[in-house]
């Protein structure tokens, strides 16, 4: 029995001591091992590795809707000089509507990739009473939607009505259960990103393509069509269908919110006054995406997105604090309470200086 | 079955690594609490050693299977559950145990692990492609009504402290609806406390409730003093494959329940041993003439009965996981997320059409089967000596291992507070007389019930989709059932609060 104690006792000071090895540079992620997060973190921090000359750490933090460990590096963590975060799209949702300690502009971008959302349907149903999971993440779909059905020139008011009339918005649903019931017709929309939609909805023959959210440009503060799904940009179909552009407070309340959303979908920061490490890990990001071998081996796996390195990085960030609006902030907090359910709440200190 | 023979011929390194595999599944099985989840998320940090992704299949599986059959030691031998699946084969295992039937409760629990192992793995990987209609025909109205009827069966195996055990069952559907609120997605009942906005996580309780309680107790107790000579083992261990034989029904029910539970996403595998230990109890002996002591006081029917679901559930989760790209079970999530991670990523075409992957996947699950039986049955001989042995001996190496399971989801104080509020909450409820198991099923079921009845509601169904779809019609009338039975007819009690 001394064995297996002894066993017992070597294996638990292996893990504690493989748990609190020293590494080079520590990242925060804010999810448990096996999110979509923790993957890409896992990937993009073992090619930077290899141009940094430096060992990398993953620090998971989990907790709600991965706010608490971006928190704790905002409170704590971003004050050691060998730190720093990866945050995604959520946490941009989160920064907008909800209490959260952590703010952008007190950390500089390392680099963030810019994604675009594309929306599925089932082939042959009836989008003007979709049937879509609602979850705290899927603010900006749920703008879209109400958009696309109930057309322009609407007061939020009545957005909030048709939407209330029209959309059946199923709260409660976990990501593989939104995918089964897409596949079974239970759910008739669904959403993606570019790589889990050619993985989920691209092979399925009774979905289709519906819109998508387009690109933003950083430096003309637009979003634009996406090369890969050409002509379904939401801002497109919303033209073609009403003839018109999309406009007002509503659709500015959805700008704001996708591009929190999709412009910040994966990114890496640095708490600002630590130019140092910030230089080199740019350094290292420009190397990394300038490496074919990197860049297969990240394409791979996360498909491929264009990067935003270094002051291209923070120039997408100061492009999208310039949405934020009183009005913009006011109109997202009222639908997300009254059409989604939502316990979101209006930050009155995000409001721009009069 | 060319590739499962060629998997040992022309692959010496698989080989190597299917070994690895299989000592650190068992391993990882040993450790109290741990389990396959616990143990996968550790070889995060070495999955950059596996060049050919082929051999992290390998090396996964064989932990997955072995880990399954590893957790029985703990339940039976300490009283403490190896795993969150694996909790329900203490209520008779340890009393065997204490009676110095402790290779007999192993030999019967690892044969029944292993036979549903073998049964549900051969049937899930030869036959793949055919459960996607299954997996896809059950949606919200179905799994609604399942949920139901699982909380029905289950909510039965109380303690004879019937009243108090309902109060726990309240108390572990209160606890259990900490965290997030899926409607508003704002935090409940977190009282400002940040870290339960994600929730309590299972395995604090699962340490704190559970095992802690029975590991303090323990420590009081003294050795046994019972003779298990080489001999007595070897005619216990046999003893314990008739027993498989005898009550093959018993465990081959509960592998039908494991199956299903596996099969379908989102039930969570935690309720899969207690919902077939359940079944057992309503069909055993309530009044025994011949002197054969009741399923709940250290019966091997209660072995059989939860240890079927055990292996049945991990090799059922992944249907899901492999055809959809959808975990099964939490411990798939991990698995998916390592394979992704060396470019196989499940549930997509390239996947599916890879015919290595699934010869690699079936031999992994076979050849770990194969292998981890002989070991366990070696095992037996020197685990059976544990309980020869005063706890305080190994009461603080469990401890550590018990606190380094709890506290693998942030690392920080928080987490050992958790484990010291679940420490509490066991203790205080074992001295009252609280059933623990009933708190764990509450708490286990009541986010999967919430959730899917916020599904139900907003999808705008009610009662006619739980009374004219067939499947969830046969769930209503089977809970309509165990509900009269358990009221009315069901005399079965265990001890264990």
């Amino acid at each position: 029995m001394n064995i297996r104690n002894t066993i017992i006792s070597a294996f638990a000071g292996t893990m504690m001591l493989a748990s609190t090895a020293s590494a080079d540079i520590t990242v925060v992620n804010p999810q448990k091992p096996g999110g979509g997060t923790t993957v890409w973190t896992e990937i993009i921090m073992k090619e930077l590795e290899k141009h940094l000359g430096e060992r990398i750490n993953i620090r998971n933090i989990p907790g709600a809707r991965d706010i608490p460990g971006i928190n704790k590096f905002h409170n704590e963590l971003r004050f050691d000089e060998n730190t720093i975060v990866v945050t995604h799209g959520g946490n941009g949702v989160s920064f907008l509507q909800e209490n959260v300690d952590y703010d952008y502009a007190e950390y500089d971008s390392i680099g963030l990739m810019n994604l675009n959302i594309i929306m599925g349907k089932v082939k042959g149903a009836d989008m003007d009473k979709p049937k879509f999971a609602g979850t705290s993440g899927a603010v900006p779909e749920a703008f879209a939607i109400a958009m696309m059905i109930c057309g322009p020139d609407k007061s939020l008011d009545e957005y909030i009505e048709c939407f209330g009339e029209n959309v059946t918005w199923v709260q409660g649903m976990s990501g593989g259960e939104r995918r089964l019931a897409f596949k079974r017709g239970d759910l008739t929309g669904s959403r993606e990103n570019p790589a889990t939609y050619q993985k989920h909805i691209a092979p399925d023959e009774n979905a289709e393509l519906w819109f998508h959210h387009g690109l933003l440009d950083p430096a003309t503060g637009k979003h634009h069509d996406d090369p890969n799904f050409p002509g379904a940009q939401f801002e497109i179909q919303f033209k073609e269908r009403y003839g018109v552009e999309p406009s007002g407070e509503f659709y500015d309340a959805y700008v704001l919110v996708k591009s929190f959303r999709d412009g910040l979908q994966k990114a890496i920061w640095v708490n600002k006054g630590n130019p140092e490490l910030r230089d080199r890990l740019v350094d290292a990001m420009n190397k990394m995406v300038n490496d074919p071998e990197s860049v297969a081996a990240i394409e791979a796996k996360n498909g491929k997105y264009e990067w935003f390195i270094g002051e291209r990085g923070n120039q997408m960030r100061d492009t999208l604090m310039t949405f934020i609006t009183e009005d913009a902030l006011r109109t997202l907090v009222r639908f997300n309470r009254e059409a989604l359910g939502l316990n979101s709440v209006l930050k009155e200190n995000l409001f721009p200086a009069k | 079955m060319d590739a499962i023979l060629q998997f040992l011929d022309g692959n010496s390194q698989y080989f190597l690594i299917l070994m690895a595999g299989v000592a650190y599944g068992f391993f990882v099985g040993l450790i109290p609490v741990a389990g396959a989840t616990t143990g996968l998320i550790a070889i995060y940090s070495f999955v950059t050693y596996f060049q050919d992704p082929y051999m992290l299949v390998v090396f996964t599986t064989a932990v997955v299977v072995t880990s399954s059959i590893g957790d029985s030691f703990c339940g039976i031998v300490m009283n403490i559950p190896g795993a969150g699946g694996a909790a329900a084969t203490m209520v008779d295992g340890f009393p065997m145990s204490r009676r110095g039937e402790a290779a007999r409760a192993l030999s019967a629990a690892i044969s029944t692990s292993w036979l549903n192992g073998l049964i549900w793995g051969l049937a899930v990987f030869l036959f793949l492609p055919w459960y996607t209609k299954i997996v896809l025909y059950f949606g919200t109205a179905e799994m609604f009504s399942f949920l139901i009827f699982a909380m029905t069966c289950v909510i039965f195996v109380s303690s004879k402290y019937w009243f108090r055990g309902l109060i726990a069952l309240v108390l572990g559907v209160l606890v259990g609806r900490i965290g997030m609120d899926p409607q508003t997605a704002a935090d409940r009942w977190t009282f400002g406390w940040e870290y339960l906005g994600a929730g309590v996580q299972i395995i604090p309780v699962m340490a704190g409730l559970l095992a802690f309680p029975e590991l303090l107790s323990a420590y009081r107790m003294k050795a046994q003093k019972i003779t298990l000579t080489n001999q007595v083992i070897r005619g216990q261990l046999i003893d314990g494959i008739k027993d498989t034989w005898k009550y093959k029904w018993d465990g081959l029910r509960g592998g039908l329940i494991g199956g299903f539970v596996g099969l379908v996403p989102g039930i969570g595998g935690n309720i899969a041993d207690w919902f077939a230990y359940s079944q057992t109890v309503a069909v055993s002996k309530k009044n025994t003439d011949d002197g054969e002591i009741p399923v709940g006081k250290g019966n091997v029917r209660g072995v059989i009965g939860c240890e079927g679901a055990n292996n049945a559930q991990k090799a059922t989760s992944y249907v899901p996981t492999v055809l959809f790209g959808i975990p099964g079970a939490p411990f798939e999530v991990i698995v998916m997320g390592l394979l992704m991670y060396v470019g196989l990523e499940l549930g997509t075409p390239s996947v599916l059409e890879d015919q290595r992957f699934f010869d690699v996947l079936l031999s992994s699950y076979l050849w770990a089967l194969v292998i981890i039986l002989p070991i366990s049955y070696a095992f037996i001989k020197y685990a059976v000596y544990i309980t020869s042995i005063p706890f305080k001996y190994y009461f603080w190496p469990i401890l550590a291992s018990l606190v380094w399971s709890s506290t693998q989801y942030t690392g920080y104080v928080d987490d050992y507070m958790m484990l010291a509020i679940c420490m509490v909450l066991g203790l205080g409820m074992k001295y009252l007389k609280f059933s623990r198991v009933s708190f764990l099923i509450g708490f286990i079921l009541s986010y999967r019930l919430e959730t899917t009845y916020v599904q139900f509601t907003t999808f705008g169904y009610g009662w006619e989709e739980l009374l004219f779809r067939p499947m969830p019609a046969v769930f209503i009338s089977l809970t309509v059932v165990a509900a009269i039975w358990g009221l009315f007819f069901n005399k079965a009690k265990i001890d264990f609060v």
